[in-house]
């Protein structure tokens, strides 16, 4: 009988031998590769390949723009994440329960999300537009003075994030009406009876229900937004001066204009680091609770 | 039964299959996968595309028409592999030295003495030398002229009359022109250029820089950017600045092209030929007969535009070396400029076509850019140039926008640099 179930298993191991190799092909080997790569001192044109050790490591930590765009990557991270999670979930409590039209409204919510991210950046950059953009028209319109959306330096980051709020609240807006409408009604109903207020149902009930959730909201959207790259490549290209450069557009422009794979390797690297220590971070409070 | 007829019709497939790739006189059919440029140099490769496909019907085309980034980025993982996926390429003219440090592109010399021919000498001098490796007269040539390119000055000859201003011979006379004319015209900006951070900052930058007498390296390598020379050009650039439009840190060629376009520029200290071939085309320009194209003005040396041309080359991994070499010489013929030219405004790189009355009928600036090309300026010669833009760029571009004064962006793109070549 035991012999049995042994064979059973090595069966089925045998039957999924072909998928783990698959995906430790795709998935492990290029991790690893990039991680080897980072100890190298290695131009891909020129085919110059050094062993460094930590050097890369060292030489990023002192770069001023590599420091630059590990700080706006995460401004723009907690902005963004923040942003689009607070003006989901408001946004899912607003159209909580039955009324009529909730299903036009809810195509034209997530419209954002479903046009490709370069034809977002067109629409966004002509809005944004110092001489003739429609936001500074209205701007002066009401008297106000016009502002430098993507040209000035200290607002060219929040105008990004603007957009990628624009663009992802739905999605935490569709992710929380989910998770809401799984909550059983008589909750609500049991709380209304004992005079519960609104805004005590909210952070009371609704809130502490649907933590998991929106841990799992702030864990996406912090893994997406910490990759920030096409937003920056089709509006700013890093500028004005560093104040939009980012990790993801520092990797692309050491690795594939400059072919400095060490040094991109060494910056991937680094941002896989952040980015598993985060989810880690989420993933481990969900487990606890479970 | 129903095997039997398989296995009969299994070798007649493979025979169609290979007789598909046969002419009908038996000849081979090759086809040439062309990695080049979009827009109108994507346009213009086309055209050669069809005319040689018209002359030589065994030969089909596959053409890649790339942004600028892409292509260079398809080229180098394809050379670099060795699979010979592309037969030609179009090159801009500084990667003709990276590329060819390392092996990668066909030795053009050794075809052409192979098959009995030679260059023949209706290439600007200045314009073929780019295509040698290393950069000198003599060395073995690896790509040819596909598209002039030069850098080009333009300003408004009515404003400059309504002022009284003289056509600018040199950089002090473009800044008094160019103050005078934002002072007193409300709609118009006195100049206008590509402030962007990297390589836009630097081509617009760079006329100005050579011309005050600066260099980036030296002849022998050492970096020479942070000179008496380089602060005074900078000076100069940020001097002029103040009188370009609010954002212009952020102005690409379309913003360029449409303050050329709608008249609200005045002086352009950056134009390239196909940014203005509609220029004299009154659905597309406000401003027909009203704009005038010259080289650059000078300073200390003489006029330096900068020479940005596409070079054709074919890929020493390549399996159609042959019909490729035969193709670049079609497409860089004087016949087929003059069609480029003439229908996409492909900036030629033969001097006699430049002299065709229907073309400079057609683009008046012809003149000045034949002019331009014998006289402009390469960009330095390295493996490192895109590397160093960047920081040339960046450097400049904190400047412009007040972050650091002229002599510590240098200092800055001095420390980049050094680091870049180390």
């Amino acid at each position: 009988m035991t012999q049995n179930k042994y064979q059973k298993s090595c069966f089925f191991y045998l039957i999924l031998l072909p998928a783990v190799l698959v995906m430790l092909w795709l998935t492990i080997y290029p991790v690893l590769n990039v991680f080897t790569l980072s100890f190298f001192k290695y131009n891909y044109l020129s085919d110059e390949k050094v062993f460094v050790g930590l050097g890369n490591y060292i030489k990023l930590l002192k770069e001023n723009l590599f420091m630059e765009a590990f700080r706006n990557t995460l401004v723009f991270s907690v902005l963004a994440t923040a942003g689009e999670v607070i003006l989901g979930i408001a946004l899912a409590l607003l159209f909580y329960g039955h009324f009529r039209g909730k299903k036009s409204f809810m195509i034209i919510a997530i419209f954002p999300m479903m046009v490709s991210s370069m034809v977002i950046c067109a629409v966004w950059k002509t809005l944004y537009h110092y001489d003739i953009g429609l936001i500074n028209f209205l701007l002066r319109e009401t008297g106000a003075q016009p502002v430098g959306w993507l040209i000035d330096q200290s607002k060219a980051l929040f105008s990004v994030v603007i957009i990628d709020v624009w663009q992802w609240t739905p999605f935490a807006f569709i992710m929380m009406q989910a998770a809401m409408g799984s909550i059983p009604e008589e909750i609500f109903e049991a709380a209304q009876i004992d005079g519960a207020s609104y805004m005590k149902t909210v952070f009371s009930i609704t809130m502490p229900i649907l933590s998991d959730q929106i841990m799992l909201l702030i864990m996406l959207r912090t893994i997406d937004t910490f990759k920030l790259f096409g937003k920056v490549y089709a509006l700013t290209q890093g500028g004005p001066g560093n104040s939009t450069e980012t990790l993801s557009y520092y990797i692309y422009r050491e690795g594939f204009s400059y072919f400095n794979l060490g040094k991109a390797s060494t910056a991937s690297i680094f941002v896989l680091l952040v980015v598993a220590g985060i989810s880690f971070i989420y993933i481990g409070k969900i487990l606890k609770k479970d | 039964m129903k095997k039997i007829f398989l296995v009969c019709l299994m070798p007649l497939l493979i025979f169609s299959a290979f007789a598909a790739g046969q002419q009908e006189t038996g000849e081979k059919k090759v086809t040439l996968t062309v990695a080049g440029r979009d827009g109108s140099y994507g346009d213009s490769m086309q055209l050669a595309a069809d005319s040689y496909s018209a002359q030589n019907p065994s030969v089909d085309f596959e053409l890649l028409k790339l942004s600028g980034s892409s292509l260079f980025e398809k080229s180098v993982i394809d050379m670099k592999s060795g699979l010979g996926s592309y037969d030609v390429i179009l090159v801009d003219d500084p990667n003709i030295t990276q590329f060819q440090k390392v092996g990668w592109l066909a030795n053009l010399s050794d075809m052409f003495k192979n098959s009995g021919k030679s260059v023949d000498s209706g290439f600007i001098g200045s314009v073929l030398k780019l295509g040698k490796y290393p950069y000198t007269n003599d060395g073995p040539l690896f790509a040819l002229p596909f598209a002039g390119n030069v850098e080009l000055f333009a300003y408004r000859t009515d404003l400059f009359e309504k002022y009284n201003l003289e056509a600018p011979d040199t950089w002090d006379q473009v800044l008094t022109a160019v103050k005078t004319i934002d002072e007193n015209e409300a709609d118009v900006n006195g100049v206008v250029f590509r402030g962007s951070k990297g390589n836009p900052i630097v081509t617009g930058f760079l006329p100005i820089f050579w011309s005050y007498g600066a260099k980036i390296l030296d002849d022998n390598g050492n970096v020479t950017v942070n000179s008496p020379e380089a602060l005074n050009a900078l000076n100069y650039f940020l001097k002029l600045a103040k009188y370009a439009p609010e954002g212009v840190s952020m102005y690409q060629s379309a913003q360029v092209k449409d303050a050329i376009y709608s008249g609200k520029a005045a002086v352009v200290t950056e134009v390239w030929p196909g940014w203005i071939n509609k220029l004299e085309d009154p659905t597309e320009s406000a401003v027909v007969g009203k704009v005038k194209v010259i080289k650059h003005p000078g300073q200390v040396e003489k006029s330096s535009p900068m020479i940005g041309v596409w070079m054709i080359a074919i890929p020493e991994a390549s399996k159609n070396k042959e019909a490729a070499f035969d193709f670049i010489n079609f497409a860089t013929s004087e016949a087929t400029q003059d069609d480029m030219a003439k229908q996409f405004g492909n900036p030629p790189t033969r001097g006699v076509v430049y002299g065709r009355a229907e073309l400079t009928k057609k683009y008046p600036w012809y003149p000045a850019q034949l002019d331009a090309l014998n006289n402009g300026v390469a960009r330095t010669r390295t493996t490192k140039w895109k590397e160093i833009e960047a920081q040339m760029g960046t450097a400049l571009q904190f400047a412009l926008i007040g972050e650091r004064t002229a002599e510590e962006a240098l200092a800055d793109a001095e420390k980049g640099i050094i680091e870049v070549l180390k």
